[in-house]
């Protein structure tokens, strides 16, 4: 479509002359996340403050332009793809750390600051920032607060909603608000509760109040192999059976592990069917005490190789391996489709057997590495897009994975949102009625419906589950 | 009998299914009456004195515990269940809730949730906020919509079960609940400690709240000749007793302190809550006689049996440090006259469109909450 000249010196006068983009060569970079679809923006802005979003969004306005807030761009479910052109509005140039409280173990930030960075940050305080996607090397604050982002330590510590005390965000009317709180028991509603996890659907983050919390004395790792799925899915159950919940529970299948080994060399025995990082932090008392423990009940339940790291790179390289696995599982094949289901944690063996089966039917490779602690599945489908016609394969495969879940009493989503990757499935889990209200709460917020359109919500007139017809949305795949 | 401030509803129903719950309420929502949800009617006080009263809705025969799954860590209930008849079930299996409210026993789920009312626990397990998982509310236009579900980790959709949390039932009726529960900690013990200063409490409880491993739960009480202290430490055996041997305070008086302090009930009733590191200023702002006991490393504090005099001035202060200071129970003149919840949110206005789109009529609770 493209933009006039007009609206465009509104914007370079609104934001800046150097941070407007349209020339259709860079607008390409923009095109997708690190889902599997893609559409072109017709311009992205670059605001650096509040103010400069809000004049950004009265233009939009306007003009009726679609604006799609975006991090770091690492999304999996589609979430900062301009599906309906208009304008990607990065946060890049949102980068300090305004301020860390050590005192009151909160830190004031911008959202384009990158997870990792603030961790770090954090650690000079002796503190840390708890919520650590698999990305956070690259994902923003902002990024994981619009998805309500998860990672291996949220079992004990929770997820990013848990860890935020308040935002300022700007609506698409260009109004700016302050939601949340250092002070608890806020008398009113919880907006903050609600935009958090709205997936730059209902205001754009422009600065964040989180909470940090201090460094446990002790930490304690260990990986443990087992000869299958099965086993380890029962040692997962037998651990928080056990009332004991670690400060992270994952799992790798076989195909992970295959293909970390050949490139990490983390030490994961590849004769494994299945292998458990478990790691539980603390007292030093506390941690000698629960790894005892948690190492009795994985002997019992035929582990047949149980390592303890012995020190801090010994730690780090069975992380590595874990956090690095879908990269390195581009040793298989060149492209993947990671889902991201949640089930009861009892019925993961079941769930994860109808998952193999399904691969196995469509000759599509799996691989599969999780949160198993909480029941959250990741199977990624391996896949070389020069295939002809694998896309099919792909998400019909991925689409079967995701009603076993539901079938199983699980949900759509546990941590990477649902963006326009399963918008279509919703109907699968909400009916009508609870639409409805969610549907409410957008027409509050963002009457215009704006800000990250066809998001979240089926397609229009949608009743049968289907997914979009992707042949409107921009050069497939043209980019792997 | 059920009153709210002296009201009296023209009918009082108890609806035996959601869909019937569901069902009245959009009758009444179609008639212009104005409805109050009622569970165990214990907290009927909280908010300002309501504008109108027709009919309360009484879930209390919504007391089914719909599942308890001990190797999920989840349970989904009814809201008029009592928060002690989930605990027992819950303990079969050495879990549960982590939430310890004042004014125990005979809470309901749904009052608990409507309420955001909490206790000590929080300290450590935080609010219900951070473990409520699913919900399922009857609207005033008598649909019932479903928000999260019952897994524990779950990012399909708006998290709308916040935005109910703690919203005293003006958006909806809350008709069940899902929550994450907890292993039932392996060892737990609890310290006190005395001070005749304030300022020396104070400090006691900053470095409870320092330590490596921290109190479950902290409480500071002002009683007539002392400031008392009191930890709950709960974990590893070995790491407890390091804790309790580092912070050198005595074992703690009465046999079971924590289930005491949660029966805890007055007419009159202040809860104070601002940031943390301010509280310590705002409870010295306290009259010098006052009765009140607080969550320090909360920012929480409760303040009983005062005088309507007294109230303008702690509120000032609790809301120039960034807080507030709530009325949840009192006569109804004297909420009248200060209001039950004080300065209006600064986001009072999307508030209200938020209202207005769930409950366009005006039917739920009119008058009685923010919005
Ligand atoms: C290899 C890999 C591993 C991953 N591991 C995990 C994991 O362990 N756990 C997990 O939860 N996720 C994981 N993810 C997914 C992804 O990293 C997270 O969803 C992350 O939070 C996205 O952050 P981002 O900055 O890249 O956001 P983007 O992808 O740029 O945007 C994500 C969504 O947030 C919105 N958004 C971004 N910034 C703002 C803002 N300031 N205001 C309003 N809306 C905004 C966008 O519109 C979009 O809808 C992984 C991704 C990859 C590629
Ligand atoms: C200010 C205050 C003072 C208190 N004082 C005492 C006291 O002196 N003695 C004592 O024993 N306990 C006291 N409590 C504790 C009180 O019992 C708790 O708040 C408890 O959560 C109420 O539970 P309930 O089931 O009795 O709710 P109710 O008292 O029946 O209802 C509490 C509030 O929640 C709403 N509500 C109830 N159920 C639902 C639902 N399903 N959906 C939506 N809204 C609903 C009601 O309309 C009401 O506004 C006090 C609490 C507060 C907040």
């Amino acid at each position: 479509m493209g933009l006039g000249p007009r609206t465009l010196e509104k914007l370079r006068r609104a934001v800046g002359r150097d941070h407007v983009v349209w020339d259709a060569y860079d607008l390409v970079i923009f095109e997708r996340d690190a889902s599997i679809t893609g559409a072109l923006p017709d311009a992205i802005v670059y605001p650096a403050n509040a103010e400069e979003v809000a004049a950004v969004l009265e233009i939009a306005a306007e003009q009726q332009l679609p604006v799609v807030p975006r991090g770091a761009g690492t999304g999996l479910s589609g979430g900062a793809v301009t599906l309906h052109g208009g304008l990607a509005l990065s946060l890049a140039r949102f980068r300090r750390i305004i301020e860390i409280d050590p005192k009151g173990r909160t830190a004031l930030v911008e959202p384009g600051v990158v997870n990792y960075d603030l961790g770090l940050e954090a650690a000079r305080h002796g503190l840390f920032y708890a919520p650590d996607p698999s990305s956070q090397k690259a994902c923003t604050i902002g990024g994981n607060a619009a998805e309500n982002s998860g990672g291996p330590h949220c079992l004990y510590y929770g997820v990013t909603t848990n860890h935020i005390l308040g935002m300022e965000v700007v609506l698409s009317d260009g109004s700016v608000h302050w939601v949340g709180g250092e002070d608890p028991d806020q008398p009113g509603l919880d907006l903050l509760g609600v935009l958090v996890g709205s997936e730059g659907t209902l205001a754009v983050i422009t600065k964040l109040r989180v909470k940090l919390l201090p460094t446990p004395e002790a930490v304690s790792t260990l990986m443990a192999a087992f000869p299958s799925i099965e086993s380890a899915s029962k040692a997962v159950s037998d651990v928080i059976g056990h009332g004991i919940v670690p400060a992270a529970l994952e799992m790798m299948d076989k195909v992970t592990i295959g293909a970390v080994e050949a490139h990490y060399k983390a030490g994961y025995p590849t004769s494994a069917g299945a292998v458990l990082l478990v790691e539980v932090d603390g007292l030093t008392e506390s941690a000698r005490e629960l790894t005892a423990a948690i190492e009795q009940i994985l002997e019992m339940d035929e582990a047949f190789e149980i390592r303890v790291a012995e020190d801090p790179a010994e730690r780090e390289l069975l992380w590595a391996g874990r956090k690095g696995a879908i990269g390195a599982l581009g040793h298989i094949k060149p492209n993947y489709y990671l889902h991201d289901g949640v089930v009861p944690r009892t019925r993961l063996p079941e769930v994860l057997r109808e998952v193999g089966r399904i691969g196995e039917h469509y000759r599509l490779p799996v691989a599969n590495v999780f949160h198993a602690g909480d029941g959250n599945l990741h199977p990624n489908i391996l896949f070389d897009l020069r295939e002809k016609g694998i896309m099919k394969k792909v998400e019909k495969a991925g689409e079967e994975m995701l009603r076993a879940c539901i079938d199983a009493g699980g949900t759509l989503s546990g941590e990477h949102g649902i963006g326009l990757e399963k918008n279509a499935f919703m109907p699968w889990i909400f009916g009508p009625d609870d639409l409805a209200a969610m549907q409410a709460v957008k027409d509050v917020l963002d009457p215009s419906g704006r800000l990250n359109p066809g998001k979240i919500f089926p397609p229009a007139g949608q009743i049968e589950p289907k997914l979009i017809a992707r042949s409107g949305v921009a050069s497939e795949a043209r980019w792997w | 009998m059920v009153t709210v401030d002296g009201l009296k509803p023209k009918a009082v129903e108890k609806p035996k299914t959601a869909e019937a719950l569901a069902a009245r309420l959009s009758q009444a929502t179609r008639a212009g009456e104005a409805v109050i949800p009622v569970g165990g009617g214990r907290a009927l006080g909280m908010g300002d004195p309501p504008a109108r009263f027709d009919l309360a809705l009484v879930t209390t025969a919504l007391d089914r515990i719909v599942d308890v799954s001990p190797a999920d860590l989840t349970a989904t209930v009814q809201a008029g269940v009592t928060l002690e008849a989930l605990q027992a079930e819950l303990g079969k299996a050495r879990q549960f809730l982590p939430l310890d409210p004042f004014g125990s026993p005979g809470h309901t789920i749904g009052g608990l949730l409507a309420t955001a009312w909490s206790g000590p626990l929080r300290q450590r397990y935080g609010t219900p906020r951070e473990f409520l998982v699913g919900l399922q509310v009857a609207l005033p236009d008598g649909r019932l919509a479903r928000s999260g579900g019952r897994v524990v980790k779950n990012v399909s959709g708006y998290d709308l079960n916040k935005l109910h949390f703690g919203a005293l039932g003006s958006l909806g009726v809350i008709t069940e609940a899902s929550f994450k529960v907890f292993p039932r900690p392996l060892f737990e013990e609890t310290v006190e400690a005395s001070e005749a200063q304030f300022a020396d409490a104070w400090r006691e409880a900053r470095r409870a709240l320092e330590l490596k491993m921290p109190p479950v739960a902290l409480e500071l009480l002002r009683e007539p000749d002392r400031h008392r202290l009191v930890a709950r430490f709960a974990g590893s055996e070995d790491g407890v007793r390091r804790m309790v041997r580092e912070l050198v305070w005595a074992p703690v008086a009465e046999a079971d302190f924590w289930q005491d302090h949660s029966r805890r009930r007055a007419d009159r009733w202040v809860r104070v809550a601002v940031p943390p590191e301010a509280l310590r200023d705002v409870l010295h702002s306290l009259p010098e006689a006052a009765r009140w006991w607080a969550h320090p490393g909360v920012g929480v504090a409760y303040w009983v049996d005062f005088e309507a005099g007294q109230v303008a001035a702690v509120r000032a202060a609790a809301e120039a440090a960034g807080g507030s200071a709530v009325l949840v129970a009192a006569p109804p003149a004297m909420k009248r006259e200060l209001g039950a919840w004080g300065r209006q949110p600064a986001t009072i206005e999307l508030m209200r469109r938020v209202k207005k789109a769930f409950d366009p009529a005006g039917t739920l609770s009119p008058g009685r909450y923010v919005v």
